[in-house]
């Protein structure tokens, strides 16, 4: 039992799931779900489409080289079991995919780190420029902090009674 | 030059045939037309082609029949005397020289007149020289044609003789007619010959072939012979002397000894005797029939004696060949067709004494010292008298005896499985045959899948130190990030900084909301100046309120505005003057929840609307004065007085303008159908 991966979007196919398709020239293209099933036979380009990883490593927004990768590579030969070596791996699994998510993740942190400061230095600069909207320049001038003037409301009683119907 | 098999002559075609074969090809082969205008040696050539052509043919065919009729004297005397037998010899050639001297004829027939046509010197000349030609030669033909109808019948005949090969293992049967030769014929061969109560039901020889020690022999069955002296002989019988005569065979003499074939033992042995002659050289087995109507051993003293004088023949043709005088059984058998008593022994016996002459044979001649000379058995000669048996290491012969002594004790997987409830309730184990580096792992299940990852690529013997390389990268790593991390936060915006640019940005979108209204009803929106604000956009209880939103205290302006409007009406005043412009606090506290909301909204183009009595004049109305406004709205309701309290259909009521617009009841659709409109 191998868990493979999509043709298409390169997400993992697990047993039971979804269909393979052996070509006359002998390739053979697996996919997890109708979804990409279909996108194949509309013979659609996976590294053109947003939504799968291969658009994605091509753009680089996901990472594609990791020393992460190299521990999990497909072997032709059967290993003689060892019952160390077993245990080791199955510790080692877990922990090698939290280093790779984890690196993936600063991965796409890095990549929009960029933009974000773009951002806040937008806003700082909105900030700065027009902060005269609420709150006017005099009152700025007198107290310099940023805390924003309340809003007051004239509360007689003779004005809630004419008010009431129209709140209704 | 045909072995034994005549069936490849081409038929030859009668007289008239003949002609017209010819005739015709020679007419569509060669050129037909030919005018008076010609030069004379082209017609001399045309017509010397027609006669040196129609000679030509006459000339293959009739050689074809001349060199496809066998020659008798070519071929194996048994054919040839049996073609003699059959169709006489000397008519035989006879026909066939006539065949020759009509080729030959035709030869100089066609010779000469191509000489004569040399010199033709007229068409018409030229033309009645080959016709002339032509009809010699036709006539030749003619003359023979009786030759070669009798050819053609020979030929067809010849075409139905049986292919017997007259060098190869053959068994012949013969005796008197009727004794049961064709019966035992079918018994022991494929050959479905004609059985009958009556004699000479066989006519002509018969062959089948039957098998022995996987070597193929021919039976040869003849038709019966009669006590007659050779002269007197009908061509039936002839056959079958021929075949005694002239094939190396095995001979069965068949005796009937129930005398049912009509003829008593007596004549059977009479004509034992007389043909005993073409016995020479032959292994002979003496073969008693129908037993089962009478046994051997019950026959009469005379018939027994007659028997044995057969026998004592028989057994000298044995001797003459050198064989063993011992083997008596071979000569003499017994048996019966009707109930197959005896018959294979019969053919075991006849095909094991040809065989052993034939081998005989084979050994006295000449050939076999060329086939003996390709065998040869190589002994090392013996040097002295030591005994040297082989030699098999001990070790080896222990091995080979524990093998031995294994194959029989060794539990299989099989037995296993018997003993432990069948195929269906017991699995066998097929880790106990692991071969690991420690034995208590072989039960151990790992499991195959972990995480969404195959656990088998990730096997590897020093996965440990990889990881730590692994694990100590990664803290570098994450160190690194965290320096970077720190020097970006410092960029961060506060708590506070946020919310004033959340209350900028919502600030901002409204006013540009509220622009893009004004601007999209600016068309249809009444221009009205300031003065006349009809949703009391510009109160200083607004004005008021922006400011303080703004941070500024409003007291100051108000009052200025108040200072300088001061030549109001007290109308106005009076509408509005419950709401007055009291002082409005900066830092009141908001008793209800949903006032602070709508206070806080920013009033919009519609405010509060408010109910006003029908007599006030609102400025953007156009009327004078109220009065005029009140008027107005009389009248307005005296119009519509009647038509109300008739019931009538008024202004507001549906009304059709147009019952039958055009572009519905009229014109063709762009696609579709016009059924319904």
């Amino acid at each position: 039992m191998r868990l493979e991966k999509c043709w298409f979007c390169s997400s993992t196919i697990y047993p039971g799931h979804g269909i393979e398709f052996v070509r006359n020239d002998a390739n053979i293209f697996r996919f997890c779900r109708s979804k990409c099933h279909k996108n194949f036979k509309m013979k659609r380009n996976p590294r053109k489409v947003k939504w799968t990883k291969a658009y994605r490593r091509l753009l680089g927004k996901d990472m594609t080289q990791d020393s992460t990768f190299e521990f999990e590579r497909k072997r032709n030969r059967p290993e003689r079991y060892d019952r160390n070596i077993a245990e080791n791996t199955l510790k080692a699994i877990k922990k090698i995919d939290k280093i790779r998510s984890d690196r993936a993740s600063d991965h796409i942190k890095n990549r929009l780190k960029t933009g974000k400061i773009q951002r806040q230095k937008e806003a700082r600069k909105q900030l700065e420029q027009d902060i005269h909207l609420v709150k006017a320049p005099l009152a700025l001038a007198q107290d310099s902090s940023l805390y924003l003037p309340k809003i007051k409301v004239n509360v007689s009683q003779t004005r809630t009674e004419e008010n009431q119907p129209m709140e209704g | 030059m045909v072995q034994y098999s005549f069936k490849k002559i081409t038929v030859v075609p009668n007289g008239k045939d003949f002609i017209d074969i010819i005739l015709s090809r020679t007419q569509r082969q060669t050129p037909t037309v030919v005018h008076k205008g010609y030069a004379i040696s082209r017609l001399r050539q045309f017509y010397m082609r027609k006669v040196k052509y129609t000679q030509q043919n006459f000339h293959e065919k009739l050689t074809a029949i001349i060199d496809e009729f066998p020659r008798l004297d070519d071929i194996h005397p048994f054919y040839g005397d049996l073609l003699h037998v059959l169709y006489n010899k000397d008519h035989y050639k006879l026909a066939l020289g006539q065949i020759n001297t009509a080729r030959n004829l035709i030869s100089k027939i066609a010779k000469d007149y191509v000489k004569l046509l040399k010199y033709g010197d007229s068409l018409y000349r030229c033309k009645s020289l080959k016709v002339a030609a032509l009809g010699r030669m036709c006539t030749v033909i003619k003359r023979i044609g009786p030759s070669l109808a009798y050819l053609e019948q020979i030929r067809q005949h010849m075409a139905r003789l049986p292919s017997i090969d007259p060098n190869t293992r053959t068994i012949l049967i013969c005796g008197y007619p009727n004794v049961g030769k064709s019966s035992f014929m079918n018994k022991i061969t494929r050959a479905d010959v004609d059985v009958q109560p009556y004699a000479f039901t066989t006519k002509s020889l018969f062959v089948g072939h039957t098998d022995y020690k996987y070597l193929r022999y021919q039976v040869i069955d003849t038709p019966g012979i009669l006590d007659r002296p050779f002269e007197d002989r009908n061509i039936i019988e002839m056959c079958s002397i021929t075949a005694l005569a002239h094939l190396r065979a095995a001979v069965l003499f068949f005796l009937d000894i129930s005398g049912s074939c009509g003829y008593s033992i007596a004549q059977q042995a009479a004509l034992f005797h007389s043909i005993k002659s073409l016995f020479m050289n032959k292994p002979l087995i003496i073969v008693c029939n129908k037993t089962d109507l009478q046994p051997l051993d019950r026959l009469s003293e005379e018939d027994m004696k007659l028997v044995m004088e057969m026998k004592a023949e028989a057994i000298k043709t044995v001797m003459g060949q050198g064989g063993e005088p011992s083997n008596e059984e071979g000569v003499l058998l017994t048996m019966s067709t009707l109930t197959q008593d005896g018959v294979i022994a019969v053919k075991n016996a006849a095909c094991e004494r040809l065989l052993n002459q034939r081998v005989e044979l084979k050994m006295k001649s000449k050939k076999i010292n060329d086939c003996l000379n390709r065998f040869h058995v190589a002994i090392p000669k013996p040097r002295d008298q030591k005994e040297r048996p082989p030699c098999i290491p001990q070790a080896v012969l222990e091995a080979k005896a524990k093998q031995a002594a294994e194959q029989e004790k060794r539990k299989t997987e099989k037995d296993l499985e018997d003993e432990n409830g069948g195929a269906g309730v017991y699995s066998s184990n097929l880790r106990k045959n692991y071969i690991l580096a420690n034995n208590e792992w072989k039960e151990d299940i790992l499991p195959e899948i972990l995480d969404g990852h195959n656990v088998y690529d990730f096997i590897d013997p020093d996965i440990l130190l990889r990881l730590e390389e692994l694990e100590r990268e990664e803290g570098l790593r994450q160190a690194e990030e965290e320096d970077t991390e720190f020097e970006m936060d410092g960029n961060e915006l506060s708590p506070e900084e946020q919310e004033a640019l959340a209350a900028i940005r919502k600030k901002k979108s409204l006013l540009i909301q509220q622009h893009r209204i004004k601007k999209s009803t600016a068309e249809s929106r009444p221009t009205v100046p300031r003065k006349f604000d009809k949703y009391r956009e510009f109160t200083t209880e607004r004005m008021g309120r922006q400011l303080s939103n703004m941070g500024l205290d409003p007291s100051m302006a108000i009052n200025r505005v108040r200072s300088r409007s001061r030549g109001r009406k007290r109308e106005r005043s009076f509408d509005r003057g419950d709401d007055g412009g009291e002082a409005m606090d900066m830092d009141v506290d908001r008793p209800n929840k949903m006032l602070r909301v709508r206070s806080r909204s920013l009033s919009m183009s519609r405010s509060r609307s408010r109910s006003r009595p029908p007599s006030e004049v609102v400025p953007g109305e156009g009327f004078k004065d109220s009065a005029q406004k009140v008027k107005a709205h009389k009248l307005a309701k005296k119009s519509v007085k009647k038509r109300n309290k008739d019931a009538r259909r008024g202004e507001a009521d549906r009304v059709i303008p147009t019952l039958k617009p055009k572009h519905l009841f009229s014109g063709k659709r762009s696609i579709g159908k016009t059924q319904r409109r």
